[in-house]
């Protein structure tokens, strides 16, 4: 190895698919979980209750084994008991919480969590807004478009759309009413995100709710073009039923047959900065350089298609593997 | 180190910058020898081998003579490692019996590497406590009263008892902790020691009883962060540093994750001094979830124009990807996020210790490492104002954190002793009066350093920079016309100063700063203080 490609080390690395994840459904007090450690599950597959409008509650019960914090009885789910009788999270309106992906449930923790572990790969994000849902992935626009309201249709019920470099929540939530199930997008400005969660927050207080929905993030909070290399991918899975989960947030797929492209070693992207979204060839380790604003930085040279090499701070730098 | 290598490493892995150190023995003492910073994420060996082909390229014989002179990896005997890194805080869900207990035991906890949920009994009814405790991000539960318990609590003590050993009977794994008089509630909790995660017993808090948060804080501490943790390490070395010097020191670190900030003073008459440390996960200079207040700070600080939503977006991605946009407007904002996290650090710690000028202000972070010294300097007196005088240090090799990490203290305070030179970049001095009246000016100044004297009006609200170089010492001879405050108060002061790469700064601002409230004109006024210490700082 050259000592110009070992440097390449220096730049951080952003894995394009995970081997496998742990995903994760948070249950309140109240919620029934459906299954128990070691079952598999399939897509679709209900997990637990999730109950409405939890209040607290008191009942009498005799004392058993099978009476302790966290078991269920006719009453709900028990907290504590406290002179003589027990606390217990009430209710009686639940909804089915499903699991948009195939795997084996690995922990059950009453009041607290779901774990599964997934089969099949997936492709982190920065954030996940909604919940987890599942769809056919659709290729709605280029890497750095910006998907508008008037682009929507019903046809699109059930997919799950790239959008490209920015979407607005008015767009998120017409997409929802429309039956998308899902927006993988390069940035989501926090107005956006807080306007869209808003807007999340009254469609779950309604009683006539639409399917899960959820908005994939994979850059951040600016307007930048999804990577080439994460392009080509989410290309190879146009078509494909795929499944966007929360905790985690990561796009998951089950395609063991499907070749994934491997970008080459010494390609790197430019995340922030002038040239940001830009992706060139390694060139080496500059040393220490002045930028913008008097400051000094660790630099490596990055040769672009049209020739020219300049000098990127490595912090701008990423690279895919 | 057990055994006797002429050369280590010294390894801090933060959140956001990696930065490597190399030291070694040169004529008999400990010297640094190179240092590099470097984003993080990176891979820290590939940081250590273009830090050793840089020693090799400067000097092959010292290189080849400290065991660096090879092809390949080091050798881990001949050149061991002192590694530390920032660990991401822990959450900890704290339920009293009262808001005022759970409110100090918040800021206990919030003070000693914890991030915190909280609720109390007055005010969250049973289900929402169960859930809060249930959350699957908590990583501990802490349940307190007062020690005695006060009569308002005492009824609420043992349903609050029963209540947490029934999510601790749920969630086996996460350690209980039962502070002051909550230790009546022990029984409740069945068989502690078949339990995975322990249940331990825990004094009261005392915060707001003087500026210190005693040994629940100590212990809050020793739980939260593991001992390779580079905020817990800053504490023992600047305690060591305190010794070795014989100073009185105050220690700043901004982290991604958390901030830190250390008072420590000399050992002396036999009894070994203890540093007072504080983590902040609150004052994070990144924050997870950029709110309002976050954002208000931020713009405060800010030297370039931002609405409120393009701040919070580039906040997030501070948050994102921290190593990132470190150029240009970023290092702007990166300096009005430091400002601001400074600011938030500083009202968690604002006791006896914080009001007095300490010798010495020592900054160690790696939002440092990019921007001119002067620069930090300017920060760090924009937001910790206290009359007095003090001189100005930067961790420039960010090896304070790997050399507190020595497990024995005669052998770390050994190692600063040679490096301490190394170690400290010197700012400069900083005279900071306080209680000048608005007017022309407030008196004059003689600095008399190497045989010559400059004399210099004092114009009130203006900061007057005095070129003293680095290891150079002057008597610094104000004359004000009223009464001021500067340690004691007078109007006749001889202050010695050291030099540094800010020289000399007499900081003649408001204590407390004030600031415009119109943004253009406060962007202004930030940006022409900031422009007198940092050389191309608008280019």
């Amino acid at each position: 190895m050259t000592p110009a490609r070992g440097d390449l080390g220096l730049v951080r690395t952003r894995r394009l698919v995970e081997a496998s994840v742990d995903i994760r459904f948070r249950l309140a007090p109240g919620d029934r979980p459906l299954v128990a450690a070691g079952e598999s599950v399939v897509p679709g597959s209900p997990i637990a209750e999730r109950l409405r409008d939890a209040r607290l509650a008191e009942a009498e019960l005799t004392p058993s084994v099978y009476v302790r914090p966290g078991a269920r009885t006719s009453e709900g789910e028990l907290l504590f008991e406290w002179r003589g009788r027990w606390r217990v999270a009430a209710g009686d309106v639940t909804e089915p919480v499903e699991t948009p992906v195939a795997g084996i449930v690995r922990e059950v923790t009453p009041g607290s969590a779901i774990v599964i572990s997934a089969s099949g790969r997936a492709m982190a994000g920065i954030v996940a807004l909604g919940g987890p849902t599942r769809g056919r992935l659709h290729i709605m626009a280029g890497t750095d478009a910006e998907l508008r309201t008037g682009s929507l249709d019903v046809g699109l019920a059930g997919t799950i759309l790239v959008v490209g470099s920015r979407v607005d929540a008015e767009t998120l939530t017409r997409a929802r009413a429309m039956g998308v199930r899902g927006i993988i997008v390069g940035g989501l400005a926090s107005k956006e995100r807080r306007d869209f969660q808003a807007s999340e927050r009254r469609q779950r207080a309604a009683l006539h709710r639409l399917a899960p929905f959820a908005v994939l993030v994979l850059e951040g909070a600016m307007r930048r073009p999804l990577a080439g290399a994460v392009v080509t991918m989410l290309r190879a899975l146009a078509g494909r039923e795929v499944a966007v989960v929360t905790d985690p947030p990561a796009l998951l797929f089950d395609a063991g047959e499907l070749s994934l492209p491997t970008p080459p070693p010494d390609l790197v992207r430019i995340r922030g900065g002038p040239l940001a979204g830009r992706t060139g060839t390694w060139s080496g380790l500059l040393g220490s350089r002045r930028f913008a604003g008097g400051v000094h930085l660790e630099a490596a040279a990055v040769r672009f298609d049209d020739g020219r090499t300049l000098a990127v701070p490595l912090g701008d730098l990423e690279r895919f593997v | 180190m057990t055994s006797e290598p002429h050369a280590f490493l010294a390894v801090d892995l933060g959140a956001a910058t990696t930065s490597v150190a190399a030291l070694g023995r040169v004529a008999g003492a400990w010297r640094l020898l190179g240092s590099l910073a470097v984003p993080g994420g990176g891979d820290p060996d590939v940081a250590v081998e273009v830090l050793v082909r840089r020693l090799r390229a400067a000097d092959p014989n010292l290189a080849e003579r400290l065991g660096m002179g090879g092809i390949g990896r080091l050798d881990p005997d001949l050149v061991p490692r002192l590694v530390v890194r920032s660990h991401r805080p822990p959450r900890l869900a704290i339920v009293a019996g009262s808001q005022r207990t759970a409110s100090a035991l918040t800021e206990t906890a919030g003070r000693s590497g914890w991030r915190t949920t909280s609720a109390s009994v007055e005010t969250t009814d049973p289900l929402a406590m169960t859930a809060l405790l249930l959350d699957p991000d908590v990583d501990a539960i802490m349940t307190g009263a007062s020690d005695p318990p006060r009569a308002d609590e005492r009824s609420a003590l043992r349903e609050l008892a029963t209540l947490v050993a029934a999510v601790a009977a749920r969630r086996p794994d996460i350690p209980v902790l039962l502070a002051g008089g909550m230790a009546e509630g022990l029984s409740v909790f069945g068989d502690i020691a078949a339990r995975p995660g322990e249940v331990l017993l825990a004094p009261a808090s005392v915060a707001g009883t003087g500026g210190h948060d005693g040994p629940l804080a100590e212990l809050l501490l020793e739980l939260a962060l593991p001992p390779d943790d580079s905020r817990r390490a800053v504490g023992p070395a600047t305690q060591a540093l305190a010794d070795v010097l014989e100073r009185r020191i105050e220690t700043v670190v901004l982290g991604h994750d958390a901030s830190v900030r250390v008072f420590a003073a000399p050992s002396a008459g036999g009894v070994a001094g203890h540093a007072r440390v504080a983590v902040v996960p609150s004052a994070a200079v990144a924050p997870d979830e950029p709110d309002d207040s976050h954002v208000d700070g931020v713009i405060v600080w800010t030297t370039v124009s931002a609405d409120r939503h393009r701040l919070r977006d580039q906040l997030r991605e501070l948050r994102i990807a921290p190593w990132s946009d470190a150029a240009g407007d970023g290092a702007a904002l990166r300096m009005a996020a430091a400002r601001a996290a400074l600011v938030r650090l500083a009202a968690h710690t604002d006791g006896r210790d914080a009001k007095l000028a300490p010798d010495l202000v020592l900054a160690s972070s790696g939002v440092w490492s990019a921007v001119p010294a002067p620069a930090v300097t300017l920060a760090l007196v924009d937001v910790l104002r206290r009359p007095g005088a003090s001189q100005y240090a930067l961790d420039h090799a960010r090896l304070l954190a790997p050399i507190g990490a020595i497990p024995d203290a005669d052998e770390r305070r050994a190692v600063l002793r040679d490096i301490a030179d190394d170690l400290l970049a010197p700012l400069g001095s900083v005279v900071t009066p306080a209680g000048l009246r608005a007017g022309r000016s407030a008196g004059r100044l003689v600095v008399h350093a190497g045989g010559t004297s400059t004399e210099l009006d004092l114009v009130p609200g203006g900061l007057e920079l005095v070129d003293l170089a680095p290891g150079e010492t002057a008597v610094a001879e104000f004359q004000f016309r009223d009464t001021v405050r500067l340690g004691a108060r007078g109007r006749h002061f001889a202050v010695d100063v050291g030099g540094g790469l800010a020289g000399l700064l007499v900081d003649l601002r408001d204590v407390p700063l004030r600031l415009p409230d119109r943004a253009d004109r406060r962007r202004d006024l930030l940006a022409a203080w900031q422009g007198a210490l940092w050389a191309g700082a608008n280019t």
